[in-house]
């Protein structure tokens, strides 16, 4: 069964149109929503909440329509906001059995599940502490256990990783990764960093000013491709033109040339020309997509569905 | 004093919901004495007794708390003060120049619907009309510093300094003799007792000690606030 | 990549294995009830900070302390033979301790919703099975709850010295009974207009000077032009209908003429006609400050 389920899902807000016609379905797993800033990430969230209500179409979430049974939706799901959310004056332990008890849990186990969660997102003393005083590691943590303690069977994560520094982004990958592999619940994750997504989702979906690009699993978009990167230390255009008059498909990305694979032949021909320019090879790869391909191809072609 | 700081405190205060309520206030005092002029016949004395309990009594207190605290409070509470004090700037010139906002809010919105009301009730020579202006001026002055350096040293001013509108000026300061030389009420009642016609309005404090009194207050205050200020330390939120 | 997981730094992600829930999940009605106990604590400043339990609790104090003094006066007057009645009416305790209520109200009905929205926390609720009615019906409740109990003990105090000090029971427990439901009224009333000017902005500290203003400006212009026309003009018809126009005096006239209570102002409202309109007007202010709550949370921008 699908986790997220949308039909022509659309939102208009005066003078701008958040989504357009938006129609997607996800599986369970760790998916990913890329879209760049304003692409309409938050809104589409906001919307499968019914925190916003859609201008028009449709949505379900877990099965449940979330404009009729809203608030059955949003028994079983968690939600993380991009923005800062905590109140200063009171400490994490507290907060999150509030929040717990707003889920509906008991005032018993809405404490026990606090405790356990706050361990498992890795705040240990500090969680006595009032979160005013709190780095922003600590406050993304916090809330992601008000996401996490009412064992949802689905979380949205809005740009989770936001403010954090490099290894406090990889803890959190790893965190959310585990979410999925380890507490076997459902992920949305939004991220305008696509890197980070490659790494963590089964399935990515990309969005740009509010119309859908592309879904569809990672592994197809960061397929090995038939092409090579070749990276040489001097005369690029030279060893660019010799390629060429040896018909390969050789074409410029920045400071290297990534070339056509044609057969295994092109290995030979492409160390040959090198060679013959006289100049010295330092990198010879087989080159991978990147989801940063698609918004490319984008400006040449019509976008795929 | 510094006019940007000066601009950006009276776009900051009257651009919100603060502005809706002091001139829905002031408004309110100007449409009573409408009313009453029209429904009522009141004597001087009548229209005096009520604006000194109104104007003097209430509405300058909780007015020079809105407009003193507001002109520096919400800067320090969401630590956008860091942007003043990281100026070459003196912080008694921010302090002036602030004070220069709260003493203007408050001369249009309450000393002057004030003295529209005592016109509109009474009419005639006028001399109550300036004499509760001038009281008003003074109170709404010194309030006004008062309150900026409460708000200069405490993030909880405003309770503070209703606890002290409310039960000091409106009870103690009316009800307990000796008390009355620290009211400011008294005070400004002093110096509005001097210009209106006599038995109008009394006092318990002689002018000279009054006036004296006012002047000190609203220049320690000043200065206070800016020793402070140039103390501040930014904590975070509470 | 990212290090296997046996390899993670000690103190930041365990692998200690997760436990799901399968126990109840309380519908929104036990959510709302949650809403409003957490709401109600948070009044009196439990479960949070010492700085925040003062003002609350410090009020709660003042209110009760003349009522402690007069308890005691009417139990040492009446055995003395000095006293036969109660020296202050039930009913007009609120009146005379207006000024602690509208202070304890200002102080805590920005607690209740400013920070809320100051933090912007309403999205984390809001994405809970709790609807907005659920969160405006909860802080309300909350807030005249907490009113309630404000109003409510002085006046129970005041009538166990009463009892104790022998006084005639049936005619006294009447008046206390009209004095709590009194009191039920007051908190209503104050709650719906302090939250609703509280809701507005998310400053606290204006919220705080906004509802002190309201209450205190209302009741003096109030109290004064009831009595330039009660007095003055002769004219205590005007004066009753003034009482309409503040809070305090327009709960103190429902009192006069539904439960036959004392005035506690010049005078109470004119009439009959007078009696039912001020009803009529309470209920309108109780109903339209709910409303205009929920059609704020309802707009409110997440």
């Amino acid at each position: 069964m699908s986790v997220i389920a949308t039909n022509e899902l659309t939102k208009r807000y005066p003078g701008v149109t958040a989504l357009d016609r938006l129609t997607v379905e996800v599986q369970p797993g760790v998916v990913g929503l890329v879209g760049a800033n304003g692409a309409g990430k938050s809104t589409l969230i906001k919307i499968l909440l019914g925190l916003t209500e859609a201008t028009s179409g449709r949505c379900a979430v877990l099965g449940i329509d979330t404009a009729t049974d809203g608030w059955r939706v949003r028994e079983q799901v968690g939600y993380m906001p991009e923005h800062d959310c905590l109140p200063a004056d009171v400490s994490a332990t507290e907060f999150v059995v509030h929040m717990a008890r707003m889920s509906g849990l008991p005032a018993d186990a809405a404490r026990e599940r606090t405790a356990d969660t706050l361990r498992h997102v890795g705040l240990y003393e500090e969680r006595y502490r009032s979160i005013g005083g709190y780095s922003t590691g600590m406050k993304q943590r916090v809330k992601l256990a008000q996401a996490l303690v009412h064992d949802p069977r689905l979380v949205l994560l809005d740009e989770p990783t936001n403010g954090l520094d490099p290894s406090g982004r990889d803890e959190m990958l790893e965190l959310i990764r585990r979410i999925h592999t380890d507490f076997g619940i459902s992920v949305l994750v939004t991220s305008h960093l696509l890197g980070e997504l490659e790494r963590i989702c089964d399935h990515v979906v990309i969005i740009d000013a509010g119309v859908l690009l592309r879904s569809s699993a990672t592994t197809e978009f960061t397929q090995a491709s038939q092409q090579l990167t070749l990276e040489v230390t001097s005369g690029t255009d030279e060893v660019a033109r010799a390629l060429a008059d040896a018909s390969l498909q050789v074409r410029h990305d920045g400071s290297v040339l990534v070339v056509e694979l044609a057969g295994d032949e092109t290995y030979d021909l492409v160390r040959d020309a090198v060679a013959r320019a006289g100049t010295g090879l330092v990198r010879l790869q087989p080159r991978r997509h990147r989801i940063a391909d698609v918004f490319e191809g984008e400006a040449d072609h019509d976008p795929a569905t | 004093m510094n006019t940007t700081v000066v601009r950006l405190t009276a776009r900051s205060m009257l651009g919100g919901r603060r502005v809706l309520l002091l001139a829905a206030l002031a408004l309110l005092i100007v449409v009573l004495a409408v009313l009453l002029r029209v429904f009522a016949d009141i004597d001087q004395g009548e229209a005096a007794a009520l604006l000194r309990a109104v104007s003097l009594g209430t509405l300058l207190p909780l007015f020079g708390l809105i407009v003193g605290t507001g002109a520096i409070g919400p800067e320090i509470d969401d630590g956008s003060i860091v942007y003043l004090l990281a100026k070459p700037m003196s912080r008694a010139t921010i302090i002036h120049s602030k004070l220069v906002v709260a003493v203007a809010a408050m001369f249009t919105f309450a000393v002057v619907p004030t003295v529209l009301a005592a016109l509109i009730m009474v009419g005639g020579s006028g001399s109550l009309a300036v004499a509760l202006g001038a009281g008003a001026f003074a109170a709404g002055a010194v309030y006004s510093a008062v309150f900026l350096l409460l708000a200069t040293i405490l993030r909880q001013a405003v309770m503070l300094g209703l606890v002290y509108a409310l039960v000091w000026e409106s009870l103690v300061g009316s009800v307990v003799p000796g008390a009355r030389v620290l009211s400011v009420q008294q005070w400004a009642l002093s110096v509005a007792e001097s210009i209106a016609a006599p038995g109008l309005l009394s006092a318990d404090v002689a002018l000279g000690v009054a006036v004296v009194l006012l002047v000190g207050a609203f220049a320690a205050a000043t200065w206070y606030a800016g020793w402070r200020l140039a103390r501040f330390t930014l904590t975070g939120p509470e | 990549m990212t290090q296997p997981p046996e390899q993670a730094p000690v103190g930041v992600i365990h692998n200690i294995g997760y436990r799901g829930y399968s126990g109840p999940r309380l519908g929104r009605q036990a959510v709302t009830r949650a809403l409003f106990t957490h709401s109600l604590r948070g009044i009196f400043g439990l479960g949070r900070s010492g700085r925040s339990k003062v003002l609350p609790m410090g009020m709660f104090a003042i209110m009760c302390l003349p009522a402690l003094v007069l308890a005691v006066v009417t139990v040492v007057g009446s055995n003395q033979g000095v006293i036969t009645r109660p020296p202050l009416a039930y009913t007009s305790y609120a009146m005379v301790t207006q000024a602690v209520i509208a202070i304890f109200l200002a102080a805590q009905a920005p607690q209740a919703v400013s920070l809320d929205v100051r933090y912007a926390t309403l999205p984390l609720y809001f994405s809970r099975p709790l609807e907005r009615t659920d969160y405006v019906a909860a802080k309300y409740a909350a807030l005249s709850t907490a009113l309630f109990i404000l109003l409510s003990v002085p006046i129970v105090i005041m009538y166990t010295g009463t009892l104790l000090a022998e006084l005639p029971v049936a005619e006294y427990s009447s008046d206390a009974l009209a004095a709590l439901a009194g009191a039920v009224v007051y908190a209503l009333v104050l709650a719906g207009l302090g939250l609703l000017i509280a809701s507005v902005t998310a400053r606290r500290g204006f919220g705080v000077a906004a509802i002190i203003t309201v209450l205190a400006l209302s009741y003096t212009l109030t109290s004064a032009m009831q009595g330039l026309f009660g007095h003055g003009q002769d004219n205590m018809t005007a004066a009753g209908w003034l009482g309409l126009l503040s809070p305090m005096t327009l709960v103190d006239g429902v009192q006069v003429w539904a439960f036959d209570a004392q005035s506690s102002t010049i005078t109470g409202p004119p009439g009959t006609t007078g009696g039912i309109v001020f009803c009529l007007v309470t209920l309108a202010v109780i109903a339209g400050s709910y409303r205009l709550l929920l059609a704020r949370y309802r707009r409110v921008r997440l």
